[in-house]
Formats: structure tokens, sequence, C-alpha cells
């Protein structure tokens, strides 16, 4: 039997595989699209990847894609922790596709998203640690002619009468037996790293700048493309003048596909100096004659005429709004937004012999690889995905329709193409988050009880358009392409008018007791593509919901996190949140520099509470401090929820203070950084975490910072200024 | 054909002289740390140091970096040995999704270069023209200025 070792670099290039080594985890026989090392496989059954090497290193293959939540800390902690090795010795390889690495928080699909991946993996890959420890113990009772409860184990070493063996000595043996299935876990008390501030394990390597991007894979004899795609979504090319853009300097070929037209070119700088000079003609799609104040229109026009459909209903309206002391409405708006991860879209396709092997960064190597195979009309087993980490996801990786134009261009022309987006593509030609106009109603009586409650919202649609890309994916491959293009075609048009996605309303009537409530969409489309965006629903639905919490407090005179208390006790844990948020808000109130807002928020099961100090200065708006208080059941890594809570609080605070996309004439307006701004390190507040030390199982973290913060600034405005702002990006006008 | 020094090495090459120092770095010397993140000096993903001032290598035509010393990420520390930066970059485990962080790290090196002793509100300005979209701000902060503690204790102790 060959012992097997696979390294990083073999890994991410896909080569083959040298050296000696214990496999274990591997399944299914047969998948084309990776190449596992060859290890018996019908006596393992894996949740993660491990590999440990003669030397007694460990490579750890980490099923979620690591953009920068922790996941590869997280993912390696888990394992690390039951197989008894510190996880800072992992050495972390990302997979190809298989399905051994779907997450079953997340349909079972290999993707990284909906801040699932600790929820999702929290047992499984406990359990995978466990199996591979117990491996290791019977080999070595065997080798060693030891009872097996005569060991211990110590970070990789198997320990007996004073002796330390290495898990490695074993590998042998090891490799003769059945993995076990479900030994034993330790319980809570004996955990040595969950629950502890491990450093993360790609530290280092981004300090050094040696981590490998999508961008940063350079594939021998690899051509550079850049793209002109319809500044219009949904415009085709009419004409376009090759010849002279052919005679540029290094420029090897010009070639229209479906998006628009790719130059291709011996350096990024050739590409993009032709693709500039390019000139297209495009025809002019139904989009074009759209600013952003026509939407607007549409949108006002929908809500105050049409009744949508109801997607939540409880108790009874009328009743609750005939007998009560305080009534509100206010309508919220929230506009379209790019995800701009700071990595531009980018991929490296090689087409061959009716087969594809791709390089990139993204959330989930099947819809590349279903986005390939769907180009260039081949079977998805002939796909190869290589991934790498991400420089950024947030939502925007899990489409893949840059690796399908750079599968287009590399069979058009014969060559490897490293297609790069710019920022301005980015900007301009990418999925956003959908732009919402929503309207709340609410009322209160004289007990402090919400008795009344009906939240509308109108805008987009994501899930039909994300059908398109998430269906090749799904779908077994026995269904033929015709059905599954007219199936996905029906998706992108038939559906988006009569299915709802949930996470078009989620969130508009969360968290709170609402005896009565009701919450109804109509959905108006104008036709951008619209796409998943860290927190999704929440990211507006949460600035309507704790404004208007605070509208009606203010219109009732009761406190607004007495409120908030008074109308939570049904939700245990978000009630503990405000609670806990509150205490500290009454330290906070002594050394605040201006005045303090509050909201709170629950999505992706945790549970988030968050206090803002904000100032006014004239037009300018500066947050000074942020307080958040999280409940993401047990803390595996304290330190990665800090960080992803500061983190989340910043991405928000972007899109609070800055984030707007216009449009004029049926495309983007905005372009780069300098009209399309990012949050700048002076203008960044202080953050303090609170996390709740809680024995619930894990919960999300990537995603869960992010709704409350826009709120809770405007509700700090409002304390500040008297001034209610309900537009984001909160500006005074 | 353009000659100069990247991280301590005469180097030569032949792109045209309007070619961008991050492409050249990147591509024709295949040193990969540096990032494109905007392409017009707008987020400092690329930032390089050129005869010791940082500079976006993203709109610097190599043309105008002959017989200049530039130095990038992998060029920072000697011989395997951190930066100070570097170092307190992996305590204050900085990095999210790390596409900034090289950037972020030759921002902050220049500058303790040249100021030893910044205070807060000097790291922060400086410190401003680089981007982070994972938002890691509050420990870019923080590391900068543990980097000062970090090499003032240093220059005490010798
Ligand atoms: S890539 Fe150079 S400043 Fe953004
Ligand atoms: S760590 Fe992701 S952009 Fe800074």
């Amino acid at each position: 039997m060959t012992l097997q070792h696979v390294s990083r670099r073999s890994f991410l290039a896909g080569l083959g595989i040298t050296g000696g080594g214990l496999v274990v985890g591997l399944t299914l026989p047969g998948c084309s699209s990776e190449a596992p090392p060859s290890f018996p496989t019908a006596d393992f059954s894996p949740d993660a990847f491990l590999q440990i090497t003669p030397q007694n290193e460990f490579v750890f293959i980490c099923a979620r894609d690591e953009m920068g939540q922790g996941v590869s800390s997280g993912l390696a902690t888990l394992f690390g922790e039951e197989l008894d090795v510190d996880p800072a010795r992992f050495e972390v390889n990302f997979p190809g596709v298989h399905s051994a690495y779907g997450n079953p928080a997340f349909s079972g699909i290999q993707s990284t998203g909906g801040s699932a991946a600790m929820r999702g993996h929290y047992l499984p890959a406990r359990q995978a640690g466990a199996n591979v420890r117990s491996l290791i113990l019977e080999a070595a009772a065997r080798d060693l002619n030891v009872e097996k409860s005569k060991f211990s184990t110590v970070d990789g070493n198997v320990v007996v009468g004073g002796e330390r063996y290495p898990y490695a000595s074993f590998i042998a043996t090891a490799q003769t037996l059945p993995i076990p299935e479900q030994s034993p876990m330790k319980t809570p008390g004996e955990f040595r790293y969950i629950g502890q501030d491990v450093p993360r394990i790609d530290a280092a390597e981004k300090s050094t700048g040696e981590a490998v991007y999508g961008i940063d894979f350079d594939i021998p004899g690899m051509k550079y493309a850049l793209m002109k795609r319809s500044p219009v979504f949904g415009g085709s090319v009419q004409s376009f003048v090759k010849d002279e853009i052919e005679r540029m300097p290094g420029v090897i070929d010009v070639v229209q596909i479906s998006n628009g037209v790719a130059v291709v070119a011996e350096t990024f700088w050739q590409a993009k100096k032709a693709t500039d000079q390019l000139q297209i003609e495009w025809d002019t799609p139904a989009l074009a004659k759209f600013d952003t104040s026509d939407l607007r229109a549409d949108y006002q026009q929908a809500l105050d005429e049409e009744s949508g459909s109801t997607t939540d209903e409880e108790g009874d309206l009328t009743l609750a709004f005939r007998n009560v002391d305080t009534q509100i409405e206010v309508d919220f708006w929230t506009p379209y937004l790019a995800h701009a991860p700071l990595e531009p879209m980018n991929a490296v396709v090689k087409v061959e012999n009716g087969e594809a092997e791709v390089w990139t960064s993204i959330q989930g190597p099947p819809f590349a690889q279903a986005s390939v195979a769907r180009a260039l009309n081949i079977d998805k087993a002939k796909v190869r995905v290589n991934n790498a980490y991400l420089g950024g996801g947030f939502g925007r990786r899990l489409i893949a329709t840059h690796v399908a134009e750079a599968a287009e261009i590399a069979a058009a022309t014969g060559h490897i193409i490293k297609l790069i987006w710019t920022r301005e593509d980015d900007i301009q030609n990418g999925v956003f988050r959908p732009a919402s106009l929503m309207r709340m109603k609410a009322s209160v009586d004289n007990d402090g009880i919400i008795n009344g409650w009906t939240a509308k919202r109108v805008g987009g649609n994501i899930l039909p358009d994300r059908m398109v890309g998430a269906l090749p994916v799904v779908a077994p491959d026995f269904v033929p392409d015709g059905v599954l293009n007219s199936v996905v075609g029906l998706a992108d048009t038939t559906l988006s008018n009569w299915m709802v996605d949930g996470s078009s309303v989620e969130g508009l009537a969360g968290d709170y007791d609402f005896p009565n409530r009701v919450t109804e969409h109509v959905t108006v489309n104008h036709g951008l593509p619209l796409g998943y965006w860290r927190s999704v629903g929440h990211s507006y639905t949460a600035f309507a919901k704790e404004s208007a919490i605070n509208v009606l407090a203010e219109a009732a005179s009761i406190d607004p996190v007495e409120l908030r208390l008074k109308n939570t006790r049904s939700n245990a844990r978000q009630h503990n949140v405000i609670n806990v948020a509150a205490e500290r808000m009454k330290a906070m109130d002594a050394e605040k520099v201006g005045s303090l807002g509050f909201a709170s928020h629950g999505s992706f099961h945790s549970y988030v509470a968050q206090v803002a100090d904000v100032s006014v200065h004239g037009a300018d708006i500066v947050v000074n401090k942020v307080l958040c208080v999280v409940d993401c059941g047990r803390p595996i890594n304290p330190d990665v929820i800090r960080a992803q809570m500061e983190g989340a609080i910043m991405f928000g605070l972007t899109a609070a203070l800055h984030g707007d996309l216009d449009i004029a004439g049926g495309g983007i307006v905005q372009s780069n950084f300098h009209d399309y701004p990012l949050l700048r390190m002076n203008e960044h507040p202080e953050v303090e975490v609170i996390i709740i030390d809680s024995e619930e199982d894990p919960t999300g973290v990537g995603e869960v910072g992010l709704p409350p913060i826009a709120p809770a600034v405007a509700n700090a405005i409002f304390a500040e200024t008297g001034q209610r702002l309900t537009s984001l990006p909160l500006r005074f006008s | 054909m353009i000659t100069f020094e990247l991280n301590g090495q005469t180097v030569m090459t032949e792109d045209p002289p309007d070619t961008p120092l991050l492409w050249v770095v990147r591509d024709t010397f295949k040193l990969k740390g540096s990032k494109f993140g905007c392409g017009a000096g707008l987020c400092g993903a690329c930032t390089m140091h050129m005869d010791g001032q940082s500079v976006r290598s993203c709109v610097v035509p190599v043309g105008n970096v002959a017989g200049k010393a530039v130095t990038t990420i992998e060029g920072l520390s000697d011989n395997g040995s951190l930066h100070p930066v570097q170092a307190a970059w992996i305590a204050n485990s900085v990095p999210q999704c790390g596409y900034c962080q090289s950037g972020q790290i030759m921002t902050a090196a220049a500058l303790l270069e040249r100021n030893p002793n910044p205070s807060p509100g000097e790291v922060e300005d400086t410190m401003a023209g680089n981007l982070c979209r994972c938002g890691c701000y509050p420990r870019i902060k923080a590391a900068v200025l543990a980097a000062v503690d970090a090499t003032n204790a240093v220059e005490e102790a010798s």
C-alpha cells in the first residue's frame, strides 16, 4: 500500500502526491474532479480530512472556505480538540469539489455562507477527530502490545509508561484497521482548545505575504484577459472594432463571449490598455430607461397601492389597532449596495481535450465547477477546481459568472486564461444587495406591550436570481441540460413574480413577542442582478425594525430599552443580550462623548445587542464607540468572535455612513473607492465586545454583528439631534 | 530595459515603462504578496517602499523606478526573522481575509521608519490611506502601537 502525503503546494497546484503518511477521511471513489490519495475508501467515514505525515505533521483539509471569518482556525480547533493535537500545528489546505465536504447546516451543499460553519460542523468535526484518535490508540495497542486503556495522549503523542510515541509511529498499523465510527468525545470540562483564544492559524502567512489567494495563481503559459461588459445589465454586443485593438502591443486575441468582449494579452497591463481603447456598440435593454428616481417612484407606488403577499401573520390586527393608545407609521429606504471584497473577482481556467481546470477563490468550489460545465457544455465531472484563500467573500463569491467567462475565453482562444475584474468591473457589473422600501406600522398599549405590528417591504427577491447559479449545482447529473436550462429560465422569470424569498423579509417582525402581526411583501424587480450580501435581508430589515421600535418608544414616552425588555419575554436569549447591554450602557452613559443609541437583532441563530456612542458635527456623523453583546452559543474561539463583531460593525458602518449606488440610464454610476467609499481607519469607533458564556451549541458569528449597527447609530443620532433619519446611508438632508 | 533594485537584488525588466510597478513585481518577478485592490491609488493594497517611502505601486510606472530601491512585503524582514510590525500583527491576530494586510504592514513599517514614536492620532491619519474591507481597524491600530512599544523596549534594553 502506498503511503501518501499532501503538502500545501502540491495540493494547491493539484500536482501528484508523494511521500508517506496516514490519510484518513476519504470517501466515495470515482469522483474524477479531484485526486484523493489512494487509500481504501470503504473503511473510512469522513467528516473532515486529515493526513499525518511520517514526521508527525498534520495536514488538515478545511471543508469550508476561508474568507477571513476564521473558519480554518475554528474547524482546526474542533478537530484538534478531539484528536488531541494543538490546532496551531495544522497545515491547512482547501479542497476541490467532493461530496464529503458538504455542510449539513447549509443544505448539505459544499459552500460557505449563512454563518453556518460552526453550527454545521460542531459535532461532526469533533467526531471525526475523536475517531482518528481512537484509531491511533487502537494501532498503538497492537504495536506496543499494551491495553488501550493504559494510554493517554498529549499533543499528537501517545503516552504510556512515561514514554511518548508520536502518532506517526503507528500509521502503518493504523492503515490496516477500520476507522472507528462513534468514538467517545470529550465533555466540555475536558476541553483544552475550545473556548480559548487560540491564535488564528493563518495570521503568520497573512502577515508575511505568503498566503495564496485566487489572484496569485500563476499557471505556466497563462495569458491575461480583461473584459468589457454591457454598462446596462442585460445588454448585448451589437458591434465592435477588433482590428486596431488586435494590433496593440502584446494583444493576442479579441473575442466576443456571452457577457461581452474579452481582450487577451501577454500581460495584465497590455490587456488593460487595449480594453480601455475597445469601442463597443451595445443594444439598449429594458433597464436602460431607469434612473434611481424612477426605481424609487415605482417602489413608492407599490408600497402605497399594492397589497402584496402575506408572508407571516399572527393574532388579530384589526382589534389591536382599534384599542391602542399610541400608533406610529414610518417608511424606511435602503439602497442597492456592492460587496466590494478587496480581492476583485478573478479566475484562471485551462480547457483541454474536453476537460477544464479552474484556479480561483470561491465560496463553494461546486459553483465554479457547475458554471464552467454549463459554459463549455461538458460534464461537471470533467471540471476540476482548485480553491485558495478568499480576499473577502461577503456573499459575492457565491457567484461564479467570472469563472464561466474565463472558461468561455479559454475555449474561444485555446489559451490558459487568467481573467481579472478591475475594481470598476466589480462595482458596476457585480451582483447587488437589493434596495428596499419598508413601511412599519406599530402600536403600543398603556402597559408598554406592543399589540400591533405590520411590516411591508417592497423590493427585489434574491432567490430566483440565484437559482440560475445554484440549480446546476444541486440538480442531479442525469437531468438533461435542456430541461435544466428551461427550469433555470423559469426561475429567472416566472418564479420571481410569485415567490417571495424568505431572505427578502427575514427579521422584519422577528425577535419580539408581537402577538398581533402581519408581514407583507411586494416584489418589484427592475432586473439588476441581485445577490446575498453579508447578513442578507437582516442588513436592511434590522434598520427598519429597530428604528421603528425607538420611534414607537418616543411616541409613547417609554424608555426604548425598557420597551425592548417588556416585549421580548418569549425570547429568553434575545431578552438576555438586551439586558446585559442595558446594564453596560449605564456605565457608558457616564463616559459618553456624544449620545447613545440602542438596537438589538437576532440572526443566523445568534442574538446581538449594540449600543453606539455618536456625535454629530454639522453634517458629519462620528461614531465614537460601539458596545456589542453577542450570544452565539458556546464560544469556540472568543478572539475570533470578537474579530468578527469588530469587522461586521465596520462593514455595517460603511453601509450606514457611506454605502450608496446610484443608477443612471440603467447603469451603476459609482465605479471605484473614490465614489463608493469604505470606512477608513480615521473613522473607526472603539469596539467593546461582550460574549455571553453559553453552553448551547455554537451558532453564527460572521454576519450577526452587522444588522444592529445602522439602527443603533440612527437611534443615537435621534438622541443627539432630535432628527429621525429613515434612509441609508444616514445623511442630513 | 529598466534596471532597479528589488528587495536588495538588482533586477532588469523589459516590461514597457508605463507598466505599473505592481504588475512587474507580481507577474514578471512573481512576488505575489503585494495585492491589486483598486488600480487607482485608492486602497493601499499594493503598497511598497521606494527608496524608503511608501508608494502605491499600482500607479507608479516602472519607468520611474529605474535606479531606485524597491522593497516589498517579501523583503521587509531580513533572512527569515519577522519585522516588529509583522510580529505585532501576528500577536494581535490582526488579519481576517488578509488581502489588505501586506499593504497595511508596509505603510505601518514606513511610518515607524520615519517616526518611531507616532501618537495614536498620527497612526490613524497615516493608516487612513489603507482600506480594509474586513474592518480590522481596531486591531491594526493596536498592532502598530504595540510595535512602537516593542521597538522602544528593545532600544531601551540595548
Ligand atoms: S491597488 Fe494600488 S492603491 Fe489600490
Ligand atoms: S483583512 Fe480583509 S481586507 Fe483587510
